[in-house]
């Protein structure tokens, strides 16, 4: 049992704890990191195994030590989910993930307005929780850059001050300046992704990706292998927290890492403040740290967990939790796939960045005409691996054959064998809308390694609005993929109405403390030395992955916190 | 990981395609025994490979080893060119996987064989290793569809896709983890393995990617990467 004394403890080192020890430490203070799972380095991720990394998931939370139960609605028996789509270890996420770095539309600040706006508030289903978030895209467009330079992106500008660019995003919200590093090259999948995307007058761009095309800040370049999803980077390439930010962080000469370590109480004192937090050693001790700001960064599920698990007589339904909002308005994207395949040529998709490899926005966010569509917001549709991987274990896991073709025996097993190296997966990744009763809470039933109550999701993207907008989007992909030139043209299954990646919501930010948890920079309404940073705060989800933004609230905050809150303290907004 | 020995494996190659064997030449026929020859294009002769019986798998017993590499190969078959589960050897893979990485399924492995083997029991008077391919299918498809009956715990349809994700796992799965043998898994799709470097040449390629070696994580194999 220790006990000691810091400025800022940080819960979790991945995409935002990174950002803020680094920060934070060059800003003077001294800061503890807490990590649950190690500190790997770039040489531990040589050679690539696809059994070890993605299909026994090493570098993912273990689902049956660590356990997130999800049920589809509140009458049915929650289960484990046996994929943990985020980070157990220093640089979280960032570490395996597909490295896809996107900047928000201006609209999918304010989609609840924007829809109004131009729809009318009776296209918002009724039950849904839409809100806008209580910043603009003008205010985090100088962190977003800031993300893009210090880590490391690799993109081609579409909309650069206002001025149209072809061969970027065009629909993307204007930028000061260009992506620090030029598009990754593209692989056989995207040039015929692009072409056909071109033929029915869309516009096809290489996604911008925080893999570094050249070399960069010392670091070396991509070498295209393929191993990007659920693998860590064997030349460190891939610009993860555990290659940028751990090593400024370390240079302050202020951060201390804590790994093997389980945050699981926030203290909080008869004032209402936070004192600090408690966590497991590696070795099981129970210790303590006390902290004038205490700064959750975990991903969503022990962000509401342990606001849940802190209550106190002053705060008996959770800390933070006064607006009764904590744990409400989950988001997750699902991924609606159409699969393509040549009978006449290779696509060799193992080859290159392997997660949505090329990008069209034509049908994302409100870039295109709802009116009459049955439904609002949209989707990015990409080019990737049938799971965002590419070797044949992956394939063998979720390349659908087409119908007719069976799952198993030798016609399968003659489908994979002529296939694998000739098909492509089209992917739509859905802004599913927040609704309240999309929920986090305590598992009754199960307990984690801990001994802690397992988080539960109740979750179901199955509804009506959703529903239409994936129908819509379907047929979107199987007109590009028969503009492609496919041979054949497929879907994939649809889920189950589990949560797909990406999820976000819990600890909704706003700028109202009745119904919102915290404000823009993550600090709690309630306790103003709490903050929550992270997807946990969106209040919508964009059809985008979520990892740049999170990242730009990160550098954000940092900001606020170092130039503001440590000369005042108190709140920010 | 430590690789099987030689001896090992072979003693669970011969459990698994002298499956009718194993069981005791005397209680099968030997029309279906030939019949199961021919339909997987095999070279082998029971009668010369009836284990000796004085050697055990990590996990499996003879009989439960005759059964999962039976399953493994009506999920992907082996044929002349299209290396199939007997040739990758996931019953190895398998094996090892139980005694390692996955000892909290072998309850699951257990009850789900007893179940499976009841099933074929009652269903055709006999063990699952001793019915034609056909037969096996039709028992393979009962299990996916959910239709078997007596299964608890496991569920049939459970049962059904852990072997088919095991099957994959030990076609696919790097040589290091007693599969994939001398990469016949990645040889039959056209997977080059874990290559460190793909030049702008080869992201421009049209056509099979045939550039030796094979990458693995021990080995490196000799021959062609590509299929056409």
């Amino acid at each position: 049992m220790a006990t000691e004394k810091t400025d800022v403890v940080i819960v979790g080192m991945g995409a935002v704890g990174g950002i803020l020890a680094a920060e934070l430490g060059k800003a003077g203070m001294k800061v503890v990191g807490l990590e649950r799972g190690p500190r790997l380095t770039t040489a531990d991720f040589n050679p690539h195994d696809e059994l070890r990394y993605f299909q026994r998931q090493e570098l993912r939370p273990n689902w049956k030590r660590q356990p997130v139960t999800w049920r589809p609605n509140a009458s049915a028996t929650a289960h484990p989910m046996t994929i943990l789509n985020y980070g157990n270890q220093a640089g979280g996420g960032t570490v395996h993930y597909g490295t896809l770095s996107w900047r928000m539309h201006e609209d999918d600040f304010r989609a609840r307005s924007h829809t109004i706006e131009r729809y009318g508030a009776s296209v918002i289903p009724e039950d849904s929780s839409l809100a806008d978030w209580p910043l603009s895209y003008a205010d985090l467009e100088p962190f977003y850059d800031q993300a893009e330079y210090e880590l490391g992106v690799s993109g081609k500008a579409g909309n650069l001050q206002g001025k149209k660019i072809d061969g970027g995003n065009i629909f993307e919200a204007p930028r000061k300046r260009d992506y620090p590093l030029p598009p990754l090259l593209d692989d056989q999948s995207g040039v015929l992704f692009a072409e056909g995307a071109r033929k029915l007058g869309y516009h096809p761009f290489s996604s911008p990706r925080a893999i570094i095309s050249q070399p960069y800040h010392d670091r070396a370049s991509c070498t295209y292998c393929g191993f990007c999803q659920s693998f860590g980077c064997h030349v460190g390439a891939k610009s993860s927290i555990l290659v940028t930010k751990l090593p400024e962080a370390d240079a302050t000469g202020n951060f201390k890492l804590l790994t093997g370590t389980m945050c699981y109480h926030v203290k909080t004192d008869n004032s209402g403040r936070a004192t600090g937090v408690s966590y497991y050693g590696p070795d099981g001790s129970d210790n303590t740290i006390e902290a004038e700001i205490v700064i959750l960064s975990p991903f969503i599920y022990d962000n509401t967990r342990l606001l849940l698990l802190s209550k106190t007589d002053k705060f008996p339904n959770g800390l933070a939790n006064s607006s009764g909002q904590l744990g409400k308005h989950v988001m997750a994207h699902i991924m609606a796939k159409v699969f393509v395949a040549y009978d006449d040529r290779f696509v060799n998709i193992y080859m290159g960045p392997s997660a949505q490899k090329h990008t069209l926005d034509d049908f994302n966010a409100d870039n295109f005409d709802h009116k009459g569509v049955g439904f609002i917001r949209g989707a990015q549709i990409s080019v990737s691996p049938a799971d965002l991987e590419a070797g044949p274990i992956g394939t063998a896991m979720s390349l659908d054959p087409p119908p007719g073709t069976p799952k198993w025996g030798a016609a399968y097993r003659d489908f994979l064998a002529k296939y694998f190296t000739r098909y492509a997966a089209l992917n739509a990744q859905t802004e599913n809308l927040a609704y309240a009763d999309q929920t986090i809470d305590l598992d009754p039933n199960l307990r984690d390694q801990y001994c802690m109550p397992a988080p539960r999701v109740t979750y179901d993207w199955r509804r009506p609005n959703e529903r239409a907008r994936v129908e819509f989007l379907m047929q979107k992909m199987e007109g590009i993929g028969h503009a492609m030139g496919a041979t054949k043209v497929w879907r994939g299954a649809l889920s189950p109405g589990v949560p797909g990646a990406h999820h976000e919501g819990g600890t909704r930010m706003g700028s109202d403390p009745k119904t919102s948890v915290v404000n823009r920079y993550g600090q709690t309404w309630d306790i103003p030395n709490l903050f929550v940073i992270g997807s946990s705060t969106f209040p919508s989800m964009s059809g985008f992955n979520p990892t740049l933004t999170i990242q730009a609230l990160a550098y954000m905050s940092a900001d606020a916190i170092a130039k503001r809150y440590k000369n005042k303290p108190g709140p920010l907004v | 990981m430590a690789k099987h020995d030689a001896s090992r494996r072979e003693f669970l190659v011969r459990a698994a395609v002298g499956a009718g064997a194993a069981a005791g030449a005397g209680l099968v026929p030997d029309a279906i025994a030939q019949n199961h020859e021919q339909m997987e294009g095999g070279a082998a002769t029971p009668g010369a490979q009836h284990p000796s019986g004085s050697e055990h798998g990590a996990f499996f017993n003879h009989a439960d080893a005759a059964m999962i590499a039976a399953f493994t190969e009506r999920i992907m078959p082996s044929a002349p060119g299209k290396p199939g589960a007997r040739d990758a050897d996931v019953l190895n893979y398998i094996d090892l996987a139980l005694a390692g990485a996955y000892a909290e399924l072998q309850d699951f492995y257990r009850r789900g064989l007893a179940s499976l083997d009841a099933y074929c029991r009652a269903t055709y008077k006999e063990s699952f290793v001793h019915l034609t391919p056909e037969r096996q299918d039709e028992v393979l498809t009962a299990l996916e569809e959910g239709k078997a009956t007596g299964f608890t715990y496991p569920t049939s349809r459970e049962f059904f896709n852990i072997l088919r994700t095991h099957t994959m796992e030990g076609m696919f799965a790097d040589p290091l983890y007693g599969g994939n043998k001398d990469f016949s898994g990645w040889r039959l799709v056209g997977f080059p393995g874990a290559q460190a470097v793909f030049t702008p040449t080869d992201l421009q390629n049209k056509q099979a990617f045939t550039r030796e070696p094979m990458v693995g994580l021990q080995t490196i194999a000799k021959g062609p990467a590509g299929r056409g």
